[in-house]
């Protein structure tokens, strides 16, 4: 081979690692941009006269004065709107028969379309679900429900080989000659004199509790039963990692049986996480009957064997960085082992021996395989510190699958699930951020 | 050994003391240290405890139904009377998004390694280590309702082109090096400078036309894919090897950089470029660390429940062809999170053992795999050491 | 410039009152022929790593096929210098060179030159042993298959060569194909050397090939140091004052980066011009 081409691979070398970093912090933004922007906008958005009247009918909180002056000036445009309905309805009342079986149906659409924009109509039965009793909280979302009223979602069949293709027709064309005609350009001009958009900051998001499963409020419990979790998995597996690491630095020899623990230290590490999870509720639930059923004191101690092998190596590592001569030093003052450890080792280990507790506790939180049967409820509210050895709990990783997945609007309360995410992410990124500050720091001390 | 005495005049050494209160004092030691071993084997009980309490759930499903059902027959229908228990499918669906995200985390892995170890200088360095540790850090959910809610929607909607641009991207660079390599090795014989370089350029010409055409033909071809459901195996495994790359590269780059200073340095005195002496001697010297490496991101691929669970599709059978990745999946995680809600009402049933069954099965292959990779580390640090 | 045929005094004469200096005795040595050129030529040459400038202006001429020993206290830039002789240190982040060093009339900094080919032709053996962690026979033949020998034939050839020219091959020639990681610290130095002198260079550097080894492992390098004598220019740092005399026929001693002194190494041992040397040489500090 001639140089130029040796030098030519090796530059080609070069960019494929950098262009694989460069491609893993890509991937980092791509996943984390969506998450912060549409995360954000369940606090930062803009919200309409429904939320505020959401607000203070379920969370008693804003202007009641103030609302109801707003809720009269809406009133007088939402008039017409209702007007023109009921205008509807007596003239299908005169129609022959057969056309108003034609309208029936399409009037049905157009009435559950106002609904959904504007809430009940006047005279409407007080609805079961509370998702029903408001119109469209958020802008955004009104302007989609806004779209639903003006067209019809329809789909194209005419080709047999291809994929039916999804098309709008305008739904004022179907009633054509009818008096409802002028509905349809009245809602789209007076949309905002009828919702009142404006720019609204939430941050009951972060304190309230949810209404009708998520469909409103926020996403304290989640928050709140993520929390006892995790401190709760790091009460029990902090000291006895601690412990553990200890005995394997500073008195294990190295013989079969110490090998032995090592090897289970690696294989615990290794278990995939689903597994700890069924192991909790095989063991702590099903043997050992610590609850009833799902209770957040099993979740957090299958969490916390879960998490025990990463905090047991990185105190092994905190603890072996410590300068053999701290030790001598102690030990030639006539220091026993068990003060040299708690009065020099220990403390001078203790931020790298925090660092990992950090990171573990970042990891127990993010979590969900091992809650699925031992802690997580999808819907349920806050609960009280006496009940974590009785009652499961909601919480964030848990319940930002089970909306996005399993709810039956999961499609309606995206701001919600990306809230949770970005709830999520921001908790563990921060704990391993301080994690990170907190090393360099140590670093730059052991550097002097 | 002159010693002051300070009122305790009866003893001359002050460091001798009775033979009882040593011996109480070596007990009382002893005893803390056996608190200690015993709280610290607490971990080998956890592991003792957990093959127990899933192998004892599982054990029955073996003796209600039997082995060959399970690893044979693809029919997965629990919910049945009688239900039917074939893993086989499931089994594949795992393996095939493993498959998948390790064949596009390793090479990824392995390079970002080389260029932490090798390439990139400290004050960059700084920045690309915690880049990976937060992509470590992000919680599986979070990728999960990444695939689910923005991957998946933009795969079905603009698969095709996405998977062409993959393919440029990717396979153009190395085409056009492996031409260019090529050529020059064909031509490194002929000894007359001006006719190799003659020859050297018209088979560049040549081979550069002719992949020029492959890829393009590739790519039109790529781009004629239309993907039926965005929750699939493709998805799942890019969502995968991208939570398994900090693995991979955190304990590779750890093997490379147990390859000493002084190998390098060797290997650059005699004239070699940095490409040839990573690929020469650091690469074979680290090998077996690096396979350690990747076992420990396979492992993690293969255990993930969350991802696979919410954008896998779920779908429990074997695809059409049996490579197809565009299809959607199963796997042995995302069933038993997926089935246990049901199946533990009924305790006792095959339905609720099957999936201890599969919790068993994973728990054995992360078992070897584990042992494995530290058997490897184990060797790599004796050959390295020069035994 | 120093003159060539200072290299033939067998015996110096020694004035009889400094009896501490009589650390000088000059071994038999084969003559030269077709030597005493400069091969590489120093011109104000400075490295630095950062804002410290580890070796200062330093010139010299470095004579084709003579042995050139560097001393000097730990830390005065001797090593940093001979590195940068092909280019060692530009694997050191942060570093910067000033000046030029000229290889055979062509500026080793300079522009246009390739590290790569110019390593080819600056051999360097280091401190510590260092081969691969591959057979023997790999370890020798890696350069040469690097620079685009692949005939078996032609490698078992060099292997064997460079092997003899190290003195190795009586040790080693049955267990070719073994890990070169078995070998003791002695044997694993000279099958360094045996790698590097595969690819044919034509100016050897040794950085302290001795200081990890035995006395009698030493001895067989020095050894192998004199037979290569005058077909290789060759350059050793050592920190042993007795084997820079022992082996070498000019001395430079380096002191906080600056070269103090250049001489033969008669000259330098027996009768030096800077007091700093002589300090040196009698042992007042290292």
């Amino acid at each position: 081979m001639n140089l130029g081409t040796r030098k030519l691979l090796d530059r080609s070398f070069t960019s494929v690692g950098i262009g694989s970093i460069v491609i893993m912090a890509l991937a980092l933004m791509v996943v984390l941009v969506p998450i912060v922007t549409n995360g954000l906008g369940a606090v930062f958005f803009t919200g309409t006269v429904e939320h505020r009247k959401m607000l203070l009918s379920e969370f008693n909180r804003g202007d009641s004065r103030e609302l109801e002056t707003a809720i009269a000036s809406s009133d007088r445009y939402r008039a017409k709107v209702y007007e023109m309905l009921s205008g509807f309805e007596s003239e299908m009342a005169a129609m022959t028969p057969e056309r108003q079986d034609e309208y029936r149906p399409k009037y049905g659409q157009v009435k559950t379309a106002v609904q959904a924009l504007l809430g009940p109509l006047p005279g409407d039965p007080e609805p079961m679900l509370t998702r029903f009793k408001y119109g469209q909280t958020r802008w955004e979302k009104a302007e989609e429900k806004l779209h639903d009223l003006l067209y019809e979602t329809k789909w194209d069949n005419s080709d047999p080989n291809a994929m039916s293709k999804e098309y709008f027709a305008n739904r004022s064309e179907s009633f054509a000659g009818t008096s409802l005609v002028k509905l349809f350009p009245y809602v789209r001009e007076n949309m905002s004199n009828m919702l009142l958009p404006e720019f609204t900051v939430y941050w009951g998001f972060i304190t309230d509790s949810s209404v009708d499963s998520h469909i409103f409020g926020g996403i304290w419990p989640e928050i709140q039963g993520t929390f006892f979790l995790a401190v709760g998995a790091m009460l029990f597996a902090f000291p006895l990692g601690v412990i553990a690491a200890v005995y394997f630095t500073e008195y294990a020899k190295s013989g079969f049986f110490n090998s032995m623990l090592r090897s289970a230290n690696s294989t615990l590490a290794g278990v995939p996480s689903i597994v700890f999870g069924m192991f909790g509720l095989a063991f702590f639930i099903n043997t050992l009957k610590v609850s009833e059923s799902k209770s957040v004191i099993a979740g957090s101690l299958t969490l916390a064997i879960m998490i025990l092998p990463t905090i047991i190596r990185a105190a092994e590592e905190a603890i072996l960085a410590v300068p053999k001569t701290y030790r001598e030093a102690s030990l030639s003052l006539g220091s026993t082992k068990w003060n040299t450890i708690a009065t020099v080792i220990l403390p001078a280990a203790l931020p790298g021996i925090l660092t990992g507790g950090v990171i573990s506790l970042g990891r127990a939180a993010g979590e969900t395989a091992p809650i699925i049967f031992t802690a997580a409820v999808s819907v349920g509210s806050a609960i009280g510190l006496a009940d974590v050895f009785s009652s499961p709990t909601p919480a964030l990783s848990w319940n930002i699958y089970n909306l996005a997945s399993e709810h039956e609007a999961a499609a309606q309360i995206r701001h919600v699930q990306y809230g949770m995410v970005l709830a999520l992410v921001s908790i563990v990124l921060l704990l391993n951020l301080s994690a990170i500050v907190l090393r360099a720091r140590i670093s730059k001390k052991l550097k002097g | 050994m002159a010693e002051e005495s300070c009122g305790e005049g009866n003893r001359t050494n002050t460091f001798v003391v009775s033979s009882r209160k040593r011996t109480i004092q070596k007990a009382v030691n002893r005893a803390g240290e056996l608190l200690l071993l015993a709280l610290a084997s607490f971990v080998a009980v956890v592991v003792l405890f957990i093959f127990y309490f899933v192998a004892r759930d599982a054990v029955p499903f073996f003796e209600l139904r039997s082995f060959s059902e399970f690893f044979t027959t693809s029919e997965w229908y629990p919910a049945d009377e009688p239900g039917k228990f074939g893993a086989l499918s499931i089994i594949y669906g795992s393996l095939m998004v493993t498959l998948g995200s390790a064949m596009i985390a390793v090479p990824m892995g392995i390079a970002a390694a080389i260029c932490l170890s090798d390439i990139l200088p400290f004050s960059i360095r700084q920045y690309a280590k915690p880049v990976i540790e937060m992509l470590a850090a992000i919680p599986s959910v979070a990728f999960g309702f990444f695939a689910l809610v923005v991957f998946a929607p933009l795969l079905q909607d603009k698969g095709g082109a996405l998977l062409m641009w993959a393919w440029w991207i990717l396979a153009a660079p190395f085409t056009v090096l492996f031409v260019i390599v090529l050529s020059d090795l064909l031509t490194t014989r002929i000894k007359d400078p001006a006719r190799r370089k003659q020859l050297n350029l018209l088979s560049v010409l040549l081979f550069g036309l002719l992949s020029a055409g492959l890829l393009y033909r590739v790519g039109t071809l790529l781009h004629a894919i239309e993907i039926l459901t965005g929750t699939n195996a493709l998805n799942v495994s890019i969502i995968l090897s991208f939570m398994a790359l900090p693995t991979i590269v955190s304990v590779s780059e750890d093997a490379l950089q147990a390859v000493g200073r002084d190998i390098r340095e060797g290997s650059y005195a005699l004239g070699a470029t940095r490409a040839e002496t990573i690929v020469k001697t650091i690469l074979p010297a680290a090998s077996s660390g690096i396979l350690a490496a990747v076992i420990l991101g396979i492992m993690r691929s293969l255990g993930e429940t969350m991802v696979v669970w919410m954008a896998s599709g779920n779908s429990a059978h074997i695809p059409e062809p049996w490579f197809n990745y565009l299809e959607a999946i199963r796997t042995l995680t995302a069933t038993i999170a997926g089935d246990m809600g049901e199946a533990d009402q009924v305790t006792g049933s095959a339905r609720y053992h099957v999936l201890f069954a599969m919790g068993l099965l994973l728990l054995v292959i992360s078992f070897i795999c584990n042992l494995v990779s530290e058997r490897i580390v184990v060797r790599q640090r004796r050959i390295l050491s020069g035994q | 410039m120093l003159m060539t045929d200072d290299v033939t005094v067998t015996s110096p004469d020694v004035p009889a009152q400094k009896s501490t200096r009589e650390i000088y005795l000059p071994p038999a040595r084969k003559k030269i022929t077709g030597g005493g050129t400069p091969h590489i030529v120093a011109k104000e040459f400075s490295i630095y790593y950062g804002e410290f400038e580890a070796v200062k202006k330093v010139s010299a001429d470095i004579l084709s096929k003579y042995v050139t020993a560097i001393i000097g206290p730990s830390g005065c830039g001797k090593s940093t210098f001979l590195r940068s002789i092909n280019r060692m240190n530009d694997l050191i982040p942060n570093s910067h060179t000033t000046g030029s060093i000229f290889f055979d009339g062509a500026d080793i900094y300079g522009r246009y030159t390739d590290e790569v080919l110019l390593r080819k032709k600056v051999g360097m053996v280091f401190q510590k042993p260092n081969p691969f962690p591959k057979s023997i026979f790999d370890n020798i033949a890696y350069g040469p298959r690097l620079h685009g020998v692949n005939d078996k034939k032609t490698l078992a050839d060099i292997v064997e060569r460079s092997l003899k020219k190290a003195a190795l091959w009586s040790e080693v020639c049955d267990r070719l194909d073994k890990n070169a990681l078995g070998l003791s610290g002695g044997q694993q130095q000279r099958l360094c050397v045996a790698r590097t002198l595969a690819v044919e260079p034509e100016v050897l550097l040794l950085d302290e090939p001795t200081s990890a080894l035995d006395p009698k492992a030493t001895a067989k390098i020095e050894d192998l140091i004199q037979e290569l004598r005058g077909s290789y220019t060759i350059m050793i740092v050592t920190h042993n004052m007795q084997q820079a005399s022992r082996v070498s026929d000019y001395t430079m001693f380096f002191y906080e980066g600056m070269l103090v002194e250049h001489a033969s190494t008669a000259q330098l041992f027996t009768n030096p011009r800077d007091s700093m040397t002589e300090d040196y040489i009698t042992g007042r500090f290292s």
